[in-house]
């Protein structure tokens, strides 16, 4: 064959490899996009849009406008349940924040048995929130649990039956929510306090600066934007809490340890009215955008600097 | 040769006494119910349950595994736990390949939008299940896997896509790409590099991934309540049925084993994987 | 202003003996500099001074005192890093005062101090700046700057301009050795770099393996090295090594190569052995053409090839089985070649034995 012939020949298939290659890294991704933007985007766009509809029992694509929303926030149930997750919001987010950052900066301090330690800390994170919820009523139960073991003590008249009262419930869900959370932070902040130059620890010793006053003044304030990804983090699993209730409360007494998550599902099934649980759950991503964004925001322009 | 002075000697001592308080509230609820477990029901409402048992046997052990009753059906949570493994293989396989591939398209070739895409799955990362629950049992019945095993596995890898594809494409990314020219240079393609290249590459992420999702989809109660069909219910589901009926004496027992057997895959795991599990929730957390 | 006193300072990790048995005098007001290798023990030895790290055995005095088990706070000294570790989180004013505000010093004596340091250092322009907003060279005189204002008895400083450029590096030599003068204070300063140690110490310490080989003037370092490694260490262009033997005729020679090169005057430790080995030492600026009348043996050599290097231009030739090298200005070794006549100066020569290393 002739050589001009030749190099012709070997460049074609070449080109038509690339566009191969290439070819198929798209091919890979199209079913995820597909499914992101018609499960993820394009659903949440129907529950925003049916949340301003007239549906009830049945999905119904009239207009409303603010109809549901106006009923929403009329209802009882919707402003304990939306009441209910800011307060079990910042308690949840203090107490396994507190916890967490001091176990990791005990644990920080060169103790020995580390790694026990650890393996307690952490544990609950492997347990599901139905089987935290089931043992943490178990524990707070006024009748088989904490109360009883501490009459059973001699305390006759001790009292500790949260749990059962409407105004303490959902206080409840704070115990549960820090014994389950609280290793996740320790093992991220853990992660960030290792990270941190050894040679400012040195600068610090011969300062005569006391750890305590290191953390506090020096470390911590260095590690601010992971603990603002931990209280992301944990903002966005009370947001979406459902399990943790259903498991240890039911939402109840009555309806007095309810959260948004658990009430837009069961207006969404038990109620059936299609509507409301619509306009719930908006709200539910509403609030999730709303600590997002800024955080994001802040996130990537870190990058871009 | 540096001596450690009488006040940090306190303060050390008061260091572990904290980490030792705490370690003790964090393995209590666990400790109480593995005793009551093994208590007779005589013994749970006499004293409470923080007391030990007096002659530990495993009698409720075996009812809740056998005998437990949901309702009418008092199956034990056996059925749930061959249920949950039905569930949990298919789902746990996909994903993770799901994602690898997906991680190691967007992180070493050029894919138009690739930054665009990454955003969207971060985003789709957090969206609360409840958003799209509705419309999500619309589709799944229009396309008939609706309370079925292929819907709530279908599911299951729809939701871990976001999570799966941003860890194992933060993974790629961390990898020199000359791998990737050198073997194209060599003449290989897409998947040949995948499977020759990257995956022996990748054996510690992707037991990562296999923990994180099999901790995840074998501890879901949501999803597999609204998308497994009755046949299909998962043990978590079995579970939280088993310990709510509120029919005659509550057996506090059997319920707490129940949970045990529940909470023990997982256990196991986490028992087994150390550094991975760690790997594994810290990624996971730390999206993007 | 205090002296520090190294008795028997050991230090192992595991089987490594990072420190073996240092003994070292540092007066009040000398730039003492620890130089070596990486791996020779010189921020071994700076750590343990500053009491960072654990010794195994030895003592260290700071002005007299016996500091070995006292915390490097309650030491009396400041200390420069490598990375400066300067406090991320906050501006340069509280990065200098927080050490002071932590021991309770009163405002004003903060305020005056901060001030002063700002002058002497010229970073008031910087004070509300935060450290990710400046330069490398500017974060360097920060670190100066905290070190200053707790007023120790003894700075100590690892390797503070190896982060920076090399015209960096030479201003801030300059700074240094400035700074030096005009406080009057002790320095123990760890380099690799043999020029930062010739341009600022005012005596050196030769680190190798764990052990100081030579603690002496940066002139006698250079002129009468101690050892065969700190002769190859100390001086920009590498000192020639001519292996040969010593003999005795009616005065000492070496034999190397083929010559006989005579020893007249060089002053020997002690009586040496006839037929003995030796090093020849020789640094090229003490070598040069047999033409310019500056005396001495003087050896015949094939040109090999020309370095230049600027202001000079370094010749190397073929002496029998050895390369010697030579200082030649740039007009001498233009257009060079074929057999030359090198004059050696004896007087500058080094002699060593080849098992001991050590200087004969």
């Amino acid at each position: 064959m002739p050589a001009a012939d030749r190099v012709h020949y070997r460049a074609r298939p070449f080109r038509a490899a690339v566009r191969i290659r290439n070819f198929a890294a798209k091919a890979v991704l199209s079913p995820t996009v597909l499914l992101m933007l018609v499960c993820f985007y394009g659903c949440a766009l129907w529950t925003a849009y049916l949340s301003v509809t007239r549906s009830a029992l049945l999905p119904n694509y009239q207009f409303a406008g603010l109809l549901q929303y106006v009923r929403l926030f009329a209802t009882p149930r919707w402003n304990v349940a939306w009441s209910n997750m800011f307060l079990f919001g910042v308690l949840d987010i203090l107490g396994t924040l507190g916890l967490g950052v001091l176990l990791a900066v005990l644990i920080d301090r060169q103790v020995r048995f580390e790694g026990a330690f650890r393996t307690i800390f952490l544990y609950p994170l492997s347990i599901s929130f139905i089987v935290t919820g089931l043992t943490w009523q178990w524990v707070l139960s006024p009748t088989i649990g904490f109360q009883n073991f501490v009459r059973g003590l001699g305390w006759r008249d001790f009292v500790f039956d949260w749990i059962t009262r409407p105004d303490r419930a959902i206080y409840t869900l704070v115990f549960a929510g820090v014994w389950h959370q609280s290793g996740l932070i320790m093992a991220i902040m853990l992660a960030g306090l290792r990270g941190i130059d050894r040679e400012i620890w040195r600068a610090t010793r011969i300062e005569a600066i006391p750890p305590w006053r290191v953390y506090l003044s020096i470390v911590l304030p260095m590690l601010r934007p992971l603990l603002v990804t931990c209280i992301v983090l944990i903002a966005i699993a009370v947001v979406k809490s459902y399990d943790l209730v259903v498991a240890m409360t039911g939402g109840g007494p009555g309806y007095a340890s309810d959260l948004p998550g658990k009430f837009v599902v069961d207006f969404a099934f038990e109620r059936a009215n299609i509507g409301q649980a619509s306009a719930a759950a908006a709200v539910m991503l509403g609030s999730v955008l709303t600590v997002l964004a800024p955080y994001l925001y802040l996130e990537l322009s870190r990058r871009d600097r | 040769m540096s001596a450690v002075a009488a006040p940090a000697r306190i303060g050390r001592l008061g260091l572990y006494a904290f980490l030792a308080a705490t370690a003790i509230f964090f393995a209590i609820p666990l400790l109480v119910v593995i005793s009551t477990s093994l208590k007779s029901l005589n013994e749970i409402s006499d004293f409470s349950i923080f007391v030990p048992p007096s002659s530990p046997d495993l009698a409720a052990w075996w009812k809740a595994w056998h005998a437990a009753c949901t309702g009418l059906n008092c199956g034990g949570v056996h059925v749930g736990f061959w249920n949950s493994v039905r569930i949990l293989i298919p789902s746990v396989t996909l994903s993770v390949l799901a994602g690898a591939l997906n991680g190691y398209a967007l992180s070493l070739w050029r894919v138009p939008g690739a930054n665009l895409i990454l955003l969207a799955l971060l985003l789709g990362a957090f969206i609360p299940y409840q958003v799209i629950l509705y419309p999500l049992v619309k589709i799944t019945s229009t396309i008939g896997i609706y309370s079925s095993l292929p819907g709530i596995i279908a599911v299951h890898i729809l939701f871990s896509l976001p999570v799966m594809t941003l860890l194992f494409r933060n993974f790629y990314s961390g990898l020199p790409d000359e791998l990737v020219k050198a073997a194209r240079v060599d003449g290989a393609g897409f998947w040949r590099i995948f499977v020759s290249v990257m995956l022996p590459l990748s054996i510690n992420i992707l037991i990562v991934a296999t923990i994180l999702q099999t901790t995840g989809i074998w501890n879901d109660y949501l999803l597999g309540l609204i998308f497994a069909g009755r046949e299909n219910q998962p043990m978590t589901v079995q579970l939280n049925a088993i310990a709510t009926t509120s029919t005659g004496e509550i057996e506090y027992n059997v319920n707490m084993a129940a949970a045990l057997l529940t909470a023990l895959p997982p256990l196991f795991v986490y028992f087994v994987s150390g550094r991975f599990f760690v790997r594994g929730i810290t990624a996971g957390a730390v999206k993007g | 202003m205090s002296g520090v006193v190294v008795r028997g300072l050991t230090k192992s990790y595991g089987p490594v003996h990072a420190l073996r048995a240092i003994d070292m005098v540092v007066e009040p007001g000398d730039f003492a500099v620890l130089l070596g290798p990486s791996g020779c023990g010189k921020s071994t030895l700076l750590n343990a001074i500053a009491g960072l790290d654990d010794i195994g055995a030895g003592s260290v005095e700071i002005g007299g005192v016996d500091v070995t088990p006292r915390e490097p706070s309650e030491r009396g000294i400041a200390m420069v890093f490598q990375s400066y570790a300067l406090y991320p989180t906050m501006t340069v004013r509280r990065n200098l005062s927080f050490g002071l505000r932590v021991r309770s010093v009163p405002k004003t004596e903060i305020e005056r101090r901060v001030a002063w340091v700002s002058e002497l250092l010229q970073i008031g322009g910087l004070l509300d700046r935060k450290p990710s907003q400046l330069s490398g060279g500017q974060r360097q005189r920060v670190a100066i700057g905290r070190a200053l204002v707790q007023q120790a008895k003894v700075f100590l400083l690892d390797e503070p301009l190896s982060n920076l450029d090399a015209k960096l590096r030479a201003e801030m030599r300059v700074e240094l050795k400035r700074l030096h003068q005009s406080l009057a204070a002790t320095i123990i300063y760890v380099t690799h770099d043999q020029i930062e140690a010739m341009t600022l110490a005012t005596r050196i310490a030769v680190m190798r393996d764990g052990r100081i080989e030579q603690y002496a003037t940066p002139d006698v370092l250079y002129e009468r090295p101690a050892t065969l490694f700190v002769a190859g260490f100390v001086g920009s262009s590498g000192m020639n090594f001519l292996p040969g033997s010593l003999g005795r005729a009616s005065m000492p020679v070496a034999r190397i190569e083929a010559d006989a090169i005579p020893l007249d005057g060089y002053p020997f430790r002690a009586p040496f052995a006839d037929g003995g080995k030796v090093i020849f030492g020789i640094r090229p600026e003490h070598v040069s053409f047999a033409d310019h009348e500056r005396g001495g043996p003087i050896i015949e050599a094939e040109t090999l090839f020309i370095e230049p290097m600027g202001a000079d231009t370094l010749g190397w030739f073929q002496y029998g089985s050895q390369r010697i090298s030579a200082r030649l200005s740039p007009q001498c070794a233009r257009g060079l070649s074929g057999k030359v006549r090198l004059a050696l100066d004896i007087g500058q020569v080094s002699l060593f034995d080849p098992t001991t290393e050590q200087r004969l």
